[in-house]
């Protein structure tokens, strides 16, 4: 039964959003993985090829837009959301290779439409 | 000794620091890390941007948003205003505000992800200005709008956020506050003196050529005398006319060839130099004016900003204007590689 939900990869560095998300997003149906950096978020994505990414932007290391840029290129199809604190990442035309970007809060309402609708897209 | 100058127009001083004296090698500017990776302005994923308002190049019968453009124009993805609505102004005691009414567009000026402006060849160029002119013509039919500011922002130090080369415009419901003084600046003087102080300004700047960087039959461009930056420069044409949407064939052309001589002589002198250009032209809704003159501003961006320039309104150059354009004059765009056209 578990494999017919779909499957929501968490990348965020902060462990507190993970356990937030994660609540609210299986409440909702999903499978959700998690990462904690962009490396990760990388390999969990071949290994365990989430329906969507759910993907923060300022993170150590490899930020968000690095990542996004590496993961469209090999999956161009993959929905890709960014979450970010901060709206002036928008400036950055990096972004528009996501689907969707969205200012983080602690009221998930956007997101989880967000999700829903991007996975609609995809038939899911 | 430092030297205090002022410009003409707007009555911005500035200090040219003499002693500083700094020529082009002394500007080292890192280039830019490549990203890689995908980018979303690149023939092929055009399902990444929202739908094309304009788009040259492909041939006769092709679907939109589809590749094979040679130039596209297309809305913010997430702009900075939004283009939806009624526009309202209201008060807040003795404040003004109104809602975020605008246009945000990119314009896409190649397909080729690592071209830039200074390799692209003049017939290509051309269209970038081309582009220009007709979104500024068709949004100048949205009476909301009072004024559009097209600009460019290239490399990361300069504003840039992706490689592929682009400029952006934004249609705003107000005159911009620098616009206002450039009008108001240049009304002074046509009152006083019944000249234009742009046509005045190229006349000198072609009689003395101390500050002359490049020239053709249409178009001059020299270092600007008061500078904001090291080897700030202006673009202007010879013929007096307010509005850029009048720009005829004939001055695509020329303006495409000294734009093309300008930027290569600036990355020859310093490679890699991030600079902004921004298109200064009269409002929107204004008739011909005899005392503006549009025209376009580059600034290199290798100085920074601080609390003196904050506090003030001063800049403080470290090269003086006129052994900036001698630098500029004396590259050989031959032996660099280019071609030296357009003078």
């Amino acid at each position: 039964m578990a494999e017919n939900k779909p499957k929501v990869l968490i990348v965020d560095d902060e462990e507190s959003i993970h356990l937030v998300y994660r609540e609210e997003l299986e409440d909702e149906g999903y499978t959700v993985l998690s990462a904690l950096d962009g490396p990760s978020a990388l390999e969990i994505i071949e290994k365990e090829k989430p329906h969507i990414v759910v993907l923060d932007i300022n993170m150590p290391g490899m930020d968000g837009l690095e990542v996004l840029r590496k993961i469209k290129e090999k999956h161009p199809n993959l929905p890709v959301i960014l979450c970010s604190a901060y709206p002036e990442y928008k400036q950055d035309l990096s972004s528009w290779a996501s689907d969707d970007y969205i200012v983080k809060s602690y009221d998930l309402t956007e997101l989880k439409e967000s999700i829903k609708r991007n996975l609609a897209k995809r038939g899911l | 000794m430092p030297e205090l100058r002022r410009d003409p127009i707007v009555g911005r001083w500035v200090i040219i620091a003499k002693e500083r004296g700094k020529r082009p090698h002394d500007f080292v500017v890192p280039k830019d890390e490549v990203k890689g990776g995908f980018c979303p302005l690149c023939p092929g994923h055009e399902y990444t941007t929202p739908p094309e308002v304009l788009a040259y190049g492909r041939p006769p019968g092709a679907p939109p948003n589809s590749p094979g453009w040679t130039l596209r124009v297309v809305p913010n993805k997430f702009p900075a205003l939004r283009i939806e609505g009624e526009l309202w102004k209201e008060g807040e005691g003795i404040y003004d505000k109104m809602n975020g009414i605008g246009a945000h567009e990119v314009i896409i000026e190649t397909p080729h992800h690592h071209e830039t402006l200074a390799d692209m060849p003049l017939e290509r160029l051309v269209q970038v200005f081309w582009a220009y002119r007709d979104r500024m013509v068709d949004l100048s039919r949205d009476t909301r709008f009072s004024y559009v500011i097209i600009f460019k922002n290239f490399g990361r130090a300069a504003g840039a956020s992706l490689e592929h080369s682009h400029s952006q415009l934004i249609a705003l419901p107000i005159v911009p506050y620098l616009v206002s003084q450039e009008l108001k600046g240049s009304k002074l003087y046509y009152d006083y003196k019944e000249r234009c102080i742009y046509c005045d300004i190229v006349r000198q700047e072609i009689k003395t050529g101390t500050r002359l960087v490049a020239e053709n039959h249409e178009f001059v461009a020299f270092s600007a005398f008061a500078p904001r930056q090291p080897f700030e420069m202006w673009i202007v044409p010879k013929r007096h006319h307010s509005d850029f949407r009048t720009i005829d064939e004939s001055q695509f052309q020329a303006l495409a060839e000294i734009f093309s001589v300008v930027l290569k002589r600036l990355n020859a002198a310093i490679p890699h130099c991030p600079y902004n250009f921004v298109l200064h032209t009269a409002p929107l809704k204004e008739p011909y004016l005899e005392h503006y003159h549009w025209h376009f501003e580059l600034l290199p961006k290798l100085t920074q900003i601080a609390g003196f320039e904050w506090g003030t309104g001063f800049f403080i150059t470290p090269t003086v204007p006129e052994d900036a354009a001698h630098f500029l004059r004396e590259i050989n765009l031959a032996e660099e590689g280019g071609q030296d056209g357009g003078e």
